[in-house]
């Protein structure tokens, strides 16, 4: 039965089942693996190979210079270049994250290649004590490293995309003898400090090594010397292997948690953990499979050289001629085909055979599963996630299908959602592309950054296919593709190449067109970068790179066009800085907004660029305004005129802010003011000093008049009247509420007898009824021409009878209405009103 | 007792101003949540305006946050941890690099943030530059590009768009108001009609499509826009009515105390609280006070005489109460108009206070003379009149005002008039004023005559002088100025009732272009197509009818909006409408922001 021979390639570690499908027939040729250096990527990364200068090795028809190779997981070449770097033997080799290769040589220079062998500028260094010292052994996490020297220092680089090296603490190594044994590094992820932590098997014991901390952990605790650790994924847990051949798991605060004797007292090549739940070790010929908390083991004989690469899920194995995948059997898989199983997974996976063979037993099976369909169901969908064969993958989702078919409350999409799934895992395992993700990888890669992975390696059809299946943005990928197609065609004319990137920049709306165009320019393509900003929609984004590309006139009409001002701030402060004033001046006087924004900005931070700017475009007037503005600037601060008479220096800015408006005919009106001001300032000043008061200065030409006549100054008042030709109207109500101010009564009814007042008495009835005089307004009112008037001036002083009469003598029936109004309290008032009124109206007058 | 809250109330806006004031409490929320432990929260004090119409103050102390207003002044605190909240204004990074300074100087080390609202500009960041404090600050945004004030109020919080615009020429505010309703749209849908009226507006409407282009509003899961219609509109277009003293209840309110952020701030004794004699208090007004709700729209001879009736009704319902054997519902009914009780008292005190400023002569004769040169028939009178407001030297905004009328309805004044009283207000004011007559001159708005004024063409064919206006029981829309129809709402009431295309020879005659663009997404074009949907008759799902907005950029009156409710309540009205503007305005602070003295 077919049950039968999926169990069968299965090997039992105690109470677990572990299997090592292939996964791949490894495509290359004549690469063996012991006489290279390997790297090798988690998540089904690329293998990078190269000869190893450690060893002697035995050269065939090749060249003496090394190459350095990398291939995809199927042995698939990507690139090949040859190495020629200086600073000793190649001490490490290792992938980051973002599928970088890093090389660390003896030296301790780091270079570092991208997927496709280019060696990426600039190079790095540990740094001048490693160099002195040598490196002689590197240990990796994710994306960092510690290197060891020959004196024993520890140096390390926390992170690829920041490199930056810096020393551990001291382990106080001083002979070579001395020296570790064995090193590892637990993932600073995992450390509560953030720091990195790195172990060292130094004599009987291991030695802890922070940042800046050193902490030795003795002998008899441990029973070292230790020859070989390996720390799982999470930091967790310790696997040592001792010099006596005993294997050690531990937890981090060194307590043992068993031990297993191995045949060797010999330290294994490599050793690792698979998953969190064994450690697999490797001698010659032999890999040995060990569990925690038994001293069972199941142990693999090969033929030839192994690497071992530790997955989160288990390990992957790579010969000169395969790709194994090493993991425990997962439940749903086990549930279904252990041999003798009667688990309702196990019954519907058979069901569907019997069904297939039109065997009614396929319902006999059925109803033996009964209520526990879903969970078999479950099952058959699980295990198919689990499984890289696609035809057992088939199998096991029509099993689950079928029995969906009988259970109603079961989630539909879930097959749905694992075909999803496992199409895109086929699609990315396939030899070609080589990555073979197990379903647990790809859940924790996710799937964007197997994306990024595949865009990485150029594989830019796949990974837009696979964003469109799982709906995801297609715009990295699009856009990754236009940078590496500018990249890759400098051959290509310019609009030929345009036409190419638009076709497909066209199928992702609101992609940046901005971002392809910065790339263009960076790879040299000004030309290109220019068109193809020209089709960016966001002017906040194409104003900037414009400029950036030194179009500075046309950033400037994109941003005046959008509307934004800031964007308009932008252009101009650039320009500005760029080019010299006067050239500067003509840009922007030619563009109206620019123009007025640069003004509204130099008004306040830059007065007297500003000045130079009105100047040299012949705009005197503003210029004039400037001085006149300056002039109060002036006034205000003291300090600025200390020495000088107090408002010659104002009064010299305001004559020649008079004469700038003098140049043109429009300003005629502003010219005579600022004359007429620089002369009052004169003459307050006069005041002033006669007066030995400090109040004249500043205040308005009427104010000067009514404080003249406050203080009784007279023929002060008239010289101002006349020399600003103040009209006789002006004067009388100046006059008139001066003199009310100070109540000087008599001088006020002197001055009504002067001459016929040109406004009137209305001023001085006003002037006395405001002061609260009713006898002095009673003087004035009866003067008053016109009755409306009369009759107000009259009710304000609160007597109606005259009111009424002079009401009905300017024959206003609204006006008799509104003096009701305010008569309201008083009943006689209001009666009298009221019969004007009616008397009025008769008269036909509304 | 129920006290009204200055947050207003928005469960009964048309629009979900809800989420949008949620969503700004969020965001400030964060940015306080961002900085760990105790901050001086140092506002921008226009700001601080906006913001108590956001969140409670109470809010930001659970926060840790000490508040400060920005000034000149150094800042006086133990705190370490400093967050400016700042409006992007020169002036302001000023100030916070004159603080900077002296802490400095005085060897303090701080931690500096700077929110900039609604975005950081480059124009801000090169001054922190040139003060030399740039690499001090941690720079952010706090995007709050507008402020409801209302149900059917939204202000955007810009101070001088008109000045600024016309005087500078600076644009800034436009794009500003095209990104607030932008923002807008991405909660309520593309609006696809767009109706504009003068320059501000039509490139508002412009900068507005090219957003539209720049980040789609997103329409998929949108579903029918709930604004049909936005109608943009200039102050520009109309500086007529803004100038005329607004007569409704809340209108006379703002003109003689000034509402701000939607509170008025009175002396205690005048609101009838007992305690802190002389004492300055604050008085919300808006719509969640229901008594307020319904008489603030009113010309204010008829709010005197419905507080009158209410307290009559009150005092029978009580002699009632005293004599006869009551139900207890009847009891209960009582006392929940009991409840109403002070607010009632508030309102007839706060009446009582402005009947001792309207019924002043002077305020009658300013109606009077408003009355006769929006009459545009008596040039010599109103000439003379406000030549002797200057030789009486009355306080200068109060005669601007009435001049600018003069001189947008007379389309300028003859130049020996112009010269003539120009050289008087230097005269009786000062001669620092001549930068305030120049931006007046340079805004349009006290100019010399060029060409005959249309006004009498405008007016009489949108009819703005009604006579025999009833305001009592009102039928049009001249209620609100007593005999005078805001030209603005005019224009907007054709706008919402057939477009601009019946009436563009008058349109022609007033400042500026005018467009009008249809905008769909895609969704709704195809349902179009598909004869699903015929555009026109839009109803919003749960049958509230559907909405539009009207922009008013430059400031809208309290007298303005009443006219646009009355509109909004008449029979045959198809739509909601809901107003948003640059900033609530009066003839007094609208005449003040050209004022600029040189000294």
């Amino acid at each position: 039965m077919a049950n039968v021979s999926v169990a069968a390639e299965w090997q039992l570690l105690i109470n677990r089942y572990y299997r090592k499908p292939e996964i791949y027939q490894m495509r290359w040729k004549h690469i063996d693996l012991s006489r290279n250096k390997i790297a090798c990527a988690p998540f089904g990364g690329p293998i990078a190979v190269i000869r190893d200068d450690s060893k002697i090795v035995q050269l065939y028809s090749e060249s003496a210079l090394r190459k350095l190779r990398i291939f995809n997981s199927a042995g698939v070449l990507l690139s090949e270049t040859v190495w020629k770097h200086p600073g000793g033997r190649l001490i490490g080799m290792s992938w980051t994250e973002d599928q970088t290769l890093i090389c660390i040589v003896q030296d301790g220079t780091i270079y570092r290649y991208n997927i496709h062998g280019e060696c990426l500028d600039p190079n790095y260094s540990m740094g001048k004590e490693c160099f002195e010292q040598n490196v002689i052994e590197c240990v990796f996490w994710a994306n960092g490293v510690v290197c060891l020297t020959e004196a024993g220092k520890l140096f390390c680089v926390m992170d690829f995309k920041e490199i930056k090296s810096f020393k551990l603490g001291d382990v106080g190594i001083e002979a070579e003898e001395e020296l570790p044994h064995c090193m590892a590094v637990i993932d600073p992820q995992y450390i509560a400090s953030g720091n990195v932590r790195v172990l060292l098997g130094i004599g009987e014991g291991i030695v802890i090594v922070d940042e800046d901390e050193v902490t030795h952990i003795e002998g008899e605790k441990v029973q070292g010397p230790v020859q070989k650790i390996s720390v799982t994924r999470d930091g967790n847990w310790l696997a040592c292997f001792m010099h006596d051949g005993r294997l050690v798991v531990m937890n981090m605060n060194f307590e043992a948690l068993f031990q297993y004797q191995c045949e060797s007292a010999l330290p294994p090549e490599q050793m690792v953990w698979c998953a969190m739940d064994s450690v697999l070790l490797y001698w010659d010929d032999m890999l040995l499979l060990v569990g925690p908390s038994s001293e069972d083991s199941v142990r693999y004989i090969y033929d030839e050289p192994v690497f071992l690469i530790a997955e989160c899920d288990g390990v992957r194995i790579l010969s000169n001629t395969s790709m194994e995948f090493l993991q425990m059997v997962p439940d749903s898989t086990v549930s279904i085909f252990k041999i003798g199983s009667t688990s309702p997974a196990s019954l519907l996976f058979d069901a569907l055979d019997h069904f297939d063979r039109r065997s009614a037993k396929a319902d006999e099976n059925l109803r033996l599963i009964k209520s526990a369909l879903p969970e078999a169901v479950e099952a058959c969908i699980d295990a198919a996630g689990h499984e890289f064969d696609a035809s057992r993958q088939q199998t096991l989702l029509r099993a689950a299908s079928y029995g969906q078919a009988f259970s109603s409350n079961f989630e539909r999409e879930r097959i749905q959602e694992m075909s999803k799934t496992l199409r895109v895992l086929n699609a990315v395992r396939n030899p070609e592309i080589g990555i073979p993700l197990s379903i647990q990888q790809y859940k924790t890669l996710t799937a964007p950054v197997l994306i990024a992975r595949l865009i990485n390696a150029h594989q830019h059809l796949l990974s837009l296919r696979i964003s469109e299946y799982l709906g995801m943005n297609q715009e990295v990928v699009i856009m990754h593709w236009a940078c590496a197609k500018i990249t890759a065609s400098s051959a290509f004319q310019d609009a030929a190449l345009l036409e190419i990137l638009l076709d497909k920049l066209r199928l992702c709306k609101g992609i940046s067109y901005a971002a392809v165009a910065a790339h263009a320019d960076k790879s040299g393509r000004r030309k290109l970068a220019a068109m193809l900003v020209e089709h960016e929609p966001r002017s906040s984004k194409q104003v900037p790179l414009l400029l950036s590309i030194g179009e500075e006139d046309t950033a400037l009409m994109k941003a005046i066009e959008s509307g934004d001002t800031d964007l308009v701030y932008l252009v101009l402060f650039h320009i500005w800085q760029k080019r010299p004033a006067l050239e500067f001046f003509g840009t922007i006087q030619a563009r109206p907004l620019a123009r007025d924004m640069f003004i509204t900005y130099a008004r306040c931070y830059k007065h007297e660029f500003l000045k130079d700017f009105f100047l040299s475009t012949g705009q005197l007037q503003e210029v004039a305004f400037l001085l006149w503005k300056e002039s109060w600037e002036r006034g205000r601060n003291p300090m600025a005129s200390k020495g000088s008479p107090l408002h010659g220096p104002r009064i010299k800015l305001i004559e020649k802010s008079h004469n700038l408006f003098a140049e043109t005919k429009e300003n005629t009106f502003e010219s005579k003011a600022a004359e007429e001001h620089a002369k009052l300032l004169r003459i307050q000043h006069e005041l002033e000093v006669a007066t030995k008061q400090a109040i004249f200065v500043d205040s308005s030409i009427s104010d000067t008049i009514r404080t003249c006549i406050v203080l009784g100054n007279d023929k002060f008042a008239s010289k101002v009247k006349t020399e600003f030709k103040v009209s006789e109207k002006r004067w009388y109500w100046l006059k008139v509420f001066a003199l009310a101010t100070v109540r000087n009564w008599d001088a006020l009814e002197k001055f009504s007898r002067e001459k016929r007042p040109p406004v009137g008495y209305r001023p001085f009835v006003e002037a006395c009824i405001e002061a609260d005089e009713k006898g002095e307004a009673l003087k004035y009112i009866p003067k008053l021409a016109d009755p409306g008037e009369r009759a107000e001036a009259y009710a304000r002083v609160g007597m109606a009878k005259e009111a009424a009469d002079a009401a009905s003598q300017a024959k206003d029936g609204e006006l008799l209405g509104r003096l009701r109004m305010s008569f309201a309290q008083n009943t006689a008032a209001s009666s009298l009103f009221d019969t004007l009124r009616d008397r009025l109206s008769f008269q036909g007058v509304p | 007792m129920a006290k009204v809250s200055q947050i207003p109330n928005l469960d009964n806006s048309p629009l979900n101003l809800r989420s949008l004031r949620e969503q700004s409490q969020r965001e400030l929320v964060n940015i306080l949540k961002n900085v760990r432990g105790k901050k001086c929260l140092v506002i921008d004090p226009k700001l601080s305006g906006s913001l108590s119409l956001i969140i409670q103050t109470s809010v930001l102390m659970e926060y840790g946050v000490e508040l400060r207003h920005l000034s000149a002044d150094p800042l006086e605190t133990d705190i370490s941890k400093i967050v400016y909240l700042v409006r992007s204004q020169f002036e302001l990074m000023k100030f916070i690099s004159s603080q900077v300074h002296n802490d400095i100087s005085k060897g303090l080390q701080r931690e500096y943030h700077v929110y900039f609202v609604p975005r950081r500009e480059v124009v801000c960041e090169k001054v922190l530059e040139e003060e030399k404090v740039h690499h001090l600050m941690t720079i952010g945004e706090y995007p709050l590009y507008m402020v409801p004030f209302d149900e059917d109020v939204i202000s955007f919080e810009l101070d001088c768009v008109n000045k600024e615009f016309q005087v500078d020429g600076d644009t800034s505010s436009l794009w500003h108001i095209a990104k607030a309703i932008h923002k807008l749209e991405s909660f309520s849908g593309l609006i696809p009609n767009v109706r504009a009226k003068g320059r501000c507006s039509v490139r508002v409407a412009d900068i507005l499509t090219r957003m539209q282009t720049e980040e789609p509003v997103n329409s998929h899961d949108m579903g029918i826009p709930e604004i049909n219609t936005v109608i943009l509109l200039d102050r520009e277009v109309d500086m007529v009515t803004p100038m005329c003293s607004q007569l409704t209840y809340e209108g006379l309110i703002d003109e003689f105390f000034h509402i701000n952020n939607g509170s008025v701030e009175l002396d205690a004794s005048i609101l009838g609280a007992q305690q802190q004699e002389g004492k300055k208090m604050k008085h919300p007004l808006n719509s969640s006070d229901k008594l307020f709700k319904e008489t603030r729209d009113l010309n204010f001879e008829v709010v005197v005489q419905v507080l009158r009736q209410k307290a009559t009704s009150m005092k029978e319902d009580y002699a009632e109460m005293t004599s006869t054997n009551q139900s207890v519902s009847e009891l209960k009914d009582f006392v929940k108009k009991l409840n109403s009780l002070p607010e009632m008292t508030r309102h007839i005190n706060l009446a009582q206070h402005l009947t001792t400023f309207t019924s002043k002569q002077s305020f009658l004769a300013r109606l009077n003379m408003e009355h006769t040169i929006v009459e545009a028939e008596s040039y010599d009178i109103c000439f003379e009149h406000i030549e002797e407001l200057i030789h009486k030297q009355e306080p200068l905004i109060s005669v601007l005002r009435l001049l600018i009328l003069f001189s947008v309805t007379n389309s300028g004044l003859p130049k020996k008039h112009f010269d003539y009283l120009r050289r008087e207000l230097l005269h009786s004011y000062g001669f620092e004023h001549i930068a305030t007559l120049n931006n007046l001159e340079k805004a349009g708005l006290l100019r010399k005559q060029e060409s005959k004024s249309n006004w009498l063409t405008i007016k009489r064919a949108l009819q703005l002088v009604v006579e025999d206006t009833d305001t009592a029981n009102p039928n049009d829309i001249s209620y609100v100025f007593s005999g005078y129809a805001p030209l603005s709402i005019r224009l907007v009431h054709h706008a919402i009732r057939s477009g601009w295309r019946p009436m563009e020879e008058i349109l022609r005659l007033l400042p500026g272009p005018h467009s009008e663009t249809k905008r769909s997404a895609l969704k709704i074009a195809l349902l179009c197509y598909f004869g699903n949907l015929c555009l026109p008759c839009f109803r919003v799902a749960d049958g509230r009818r559907s909405l539009v907005l009207v922009v008013f950029i430059g400031g809208v009156t309290f007298a303005e909006i009443a006219a646009l409710r009355f509109l909004s309540a008449q029979e045959g009205m198809a739509y909601d409408v809901m107003v948003a503007t640059t900033k609530m305005i009066s003839g007094n602070s609208l005449t003040e922001s050209y004022v600029e003295k040189l000294g």
